[in-house]
């Protein structure tokens, strides 16, 4: 279980996030949306600490950060129960889609390399690249890439899997291979927290959606009540907007 | 002025100026180490944006930038026993291959200092973040992720370096050091077949850069391969002194001469 | 011998005189090394027979050797030639009528053709191929399309390398002395053994040339931020 309590996050005197509480059971799948800049990428990414909120508990599976005075080692830990999958990739550019996967399970989970080497090429056949094991990122299609990317966040086995907008810097036409094994991957039980502007794919895939505007939760629910009765203007507004242009690429 | 021109000539100098290949190669590979070690701690500053530090690590680079090889030379052998002789240290006996390293290293850090901090900086913040959301430390993503990637862009700048210290050791004649070219000068004074000497010395200069250029062509391939084939295609050959800006870094890192 | 600080000052003074000789050298160098470079650039896009080879052999050679031996080169090796030529042809001009000025000059020159021929090539390289096409699709000829949209785009691109470049024959200048003109650095040589101060005559040279490389550095900047405000893409 995930448990976020009053994370809050400012930039300069910019206040991004404003004390958000979020709880996410074993195995749901999350989706945050909301406008852009209402500060749901700096949430996801405060949870690994790649951005330092200013305020806050993170706690992973009865592992609990205070934001406050956290400890090296504990950012560390924390990081070490979740992977994540960005939206630009960032596979490691001197590394092939196998060392890519392997990378994390070398170093950080410490298994050999027969054995790393053995997961890491399961899993890319699972995501249906097991011919690509030895091309470079730069010899990958975005798609491609990015299912790279959710290989090697599945390899290390994390409480949580963060997505953030894994699809956004996708040809259109790329879309669909990604979502198909995100969806996937859902099934199987794995808890994830998807940052995303894909709607219909958020009210298809997740148990949970969470919708943020101006740093706060404005509403969060089941995906039916969301799209179907949201009880906020704010959201209403926000779904009126963008379902109808967002539908095609269900 | 002098002889008639002799083609057996050229070759005969050819073989006698092979011995003194060593001389000039280790003025190179000195100053090179000299520059590695100097550079990196001129680049930290910047990189780590210490202040004062920082700024006089910029004034490090403009002024040995910004100044010729061969006034630091004269500036270094003339300058640097006074100012030891200030602090009661005589070195009026130390060789003046030293003095000659010693400055060929110091004129390189400047170089070398904006080639580390343009190799750090090209390396997107992405690959950083991806390596920690994996687990690493942050001295694990730098050693497997951050530094194979700036060495890969590192190595042609340093590459470009040493064929451009090569030819600038030409001028450590100047100060009486018994190198190439200081040699083909007293092979041609004896026997005053100038030309002969000097195309034979062009020639050696001409094959060490081209090999140097090869290894580190090999070198970059090998580092770079990772990178698509349109990537590393359009690149510039031999002794590339103003490479390219390929890098998004607005810092002028190539070195700005022609090698003289 | 101990650190005379006046005497930097007079140095100073008295190395002045000479910066125009380095400047000569620098922009005559400049002019024609990029008339050369142009014309190996578009002997080497065009393949012209014959010439193409030797256009890149010239360029591969004269970057593959230390400047300092086309000085020498053709200190010794023009005169040669040219008395040679001379003779059997009965001209009357000898080679001792150039004057030592001359041979920097030349030997300068070509070995900055073969620099700028690459810096050309890299502007024209960086200028997109939709440009021209766009130049054509409103009517321009090849001629109007390269002189009003190609080569001041080139230009824009090029300038950090012209810079270096311009640095880097300023700072070349130096080897003058190996035939006695009276450069910057040449005077220096002068009034430091003349007066038996080195290190501060030598100071005073690096001071000026530091100046110099200062004052190109800025004017590229001040250039660049008046010509590349459309690579900006924002209000300014």
């Amino acid at each position: 279980m995930i448990k976020l309590s009053r994370i809050s996050k400012s930039f300069g005197r910019n206040e991004v996030l404003k004390g958000i509480d979020l709880t996410v059971e074993k195995g749901e799948v999350v989706a945050i949306l909301g406008p852009s800049g209402s500060g749901k990428t700096t949430l996801l990414r405060c949870i690994n600490y790649l951005e330092k909120p200013s305020d806050g508990e993170i706690s992973i599976a009865e592992f609990t950060v205070n934001c406050r005075k956290p400890a090296k080692k504990d950012i560390h830990t924390l990081r070490q129960k979740t992977a994540m999958v960005f939206q630009q990739y960032n596979l490691f550019r001197h590394k092939t889609a196998l060392e890519n996967v392997m990378e994390g399970l070398v170093v950080v989970k410490k298994l050999t390399k027969e054995e790393a080497r053995k997961l890491s090429a399961e899993l890319l056949e699972k995501v249906g690249l097991g011919t690509k094991l030895d091309a470079y990122p730069s010899q990958l299609s975005g798609g491609q890439q990015q299912r790279v990317g959710i290989a090697r966040a599945l390899a290390l086995n994390p409480e949580v899997i963060l997505f953030d907008e894994p699809t956004s810097a996708l040809d259109p036409e790329l879309v669909g291979e990604v979502l198909a094994v995100i969806r996937k991957i859902a099934k199987e039980g794995i808890t994830m927290i998807i940052v995303t502007h894909e709607m219909g794919f958020a009210q298809d895939v997740a148990n949970h959606v969470v919708f943020m505007d101006g740093g706060v939760i404005v509403e969060e629910g089941s995906p039916k009540v969301i799209f179907q009765s949201p009880k906020e203007e704010r959201t209403k507004q926000f779904l009126a907007r963008i379902t109808p242009e967002s539908a095609y690429s269900i | 002025m002098g002889a008639q021109f002799d083609i057996t000539a050229v070759f005969e100098y050819f073989v006698k100026l092979l011995p003194f290949i060593k001389i000039s190669l280790l003025i190179v590979a000195g100053s090179i180490v000299v520059g590695l070690g100097v550079g990196f701690l001129v680049a930290l500053p910047r990189l780590y944006r210490i202040p004062v530090l920082q700024r006089i690590s910029q004034v490090y680079a403009s002024f040995f930038r910004g100044t010729p090889i061969l006034i630091q030379l004269f500036l270094f052998y003339y300058g640097l026993p006074e100012l030891l002789k200030t602090v009661h240290i005589d070195v009026s006996r130390v060789p003046v291959l030293y003095f000659v390293i010693l400055t060929y290293g110091l004129h390189s850090a400047a170089y070398i200092s904006e080639g580390i901090r343009a190799a750090v900086t090209t390396v997107d913040r992405g690959q950083i973040e991806a390596g920690y959301a994996v687990g690493m430390t942050g001295f694990q993503a730098f050693t497997r992720i951050v530094f194979p990637q700036a060495l890969a862009v590192a190595i042609p700048i340093l590459g470009n370096l040493i064929i451009a210290t090569l030819k600038d050791t030409s001028l450590a004649f100047t100060l009486g050091v018994m190198e190439l070219t200081a040699k083909s000068q007293s092979l041609g004074q004896l026997s005053r077949h100038f030309i002969e000497s000097y195309i034979a010395l062009a020639a050696i200069y001409f094959i060490l850069s081209f090999l140097l250029e090869k290894v580190f062509f090999a070198l970059e391939r090998r580092l770079l391969r990772h990178e698509s084939r349109s990537e590393t295609a359009e690149r510039v050959s031999l002794g590339k002194k103003w490479l390219k800006r390929r890098l998004e870094t607005k810092v002028a890192w190539t070195k700005g001469g022609t090698g003289i | 011998m101990t650190l005379d600080p006046s005497f930097i000052w007079t140095a100073f003074v008295q190395i002045l005189p000479a910066i125009p000789t380095t400047l000569y050298i620098t922009i005559v160098s400049m002019f024609f090394g990029l008339l050369i470079g142009t014309a190996v650039v578009l002997i080497r896009i065009y393949k012209v027979p014959v010439l193409h080879p030797l256009a890149a052999g010239y360029v591969t050679l004269i970057r593959g050797t230390p400047m300092l031996t086309h000085l020498l080169l053709i200190y010794f090796g023009l005169p040669m030639l040219i008395d040679s030529l001379a003779e059997s042809f009965g001209w009357s001009f000898r080679s001792v009528s150039i004057p030592m000025i001359g041979f920097a000059y030349i030997s300068f020159s070509i070995t900055a053709g073969a620099y700028m021929s690459e810096v050309v090539r890299s502007g024209i390289i960086a200028v997109d191929r939709g440009q021209l096409e766009a130049a054509h699709s409103v009517g321009m000829t090849t001629f109007q399309a390269l002189r009003r949209i190609v080569l001041p785009q080139a230009f824009a691109a090029s300038l950090p390398n012209l810079s270096n470049g311009v640095i880097g024959m300023l700072h070349g200048s130096t080897l003058a002395f190996t035939v006695s003109v009276v450069d910057i650095n040449a005077q220096a040589q002068i009034v430091a053994s003349s007066n038996w101060k080195f290190f501060e005559a030598y100071l005073a040279a690096a001071v000026i040339f530091w100046g110099l490389t200062v004052l190109v550095e800025r004017l590229t900047a001040l250039i660049e931020k008046r010509i590349n405000l459309y690579n900006r893409g924002g209000v300014t």
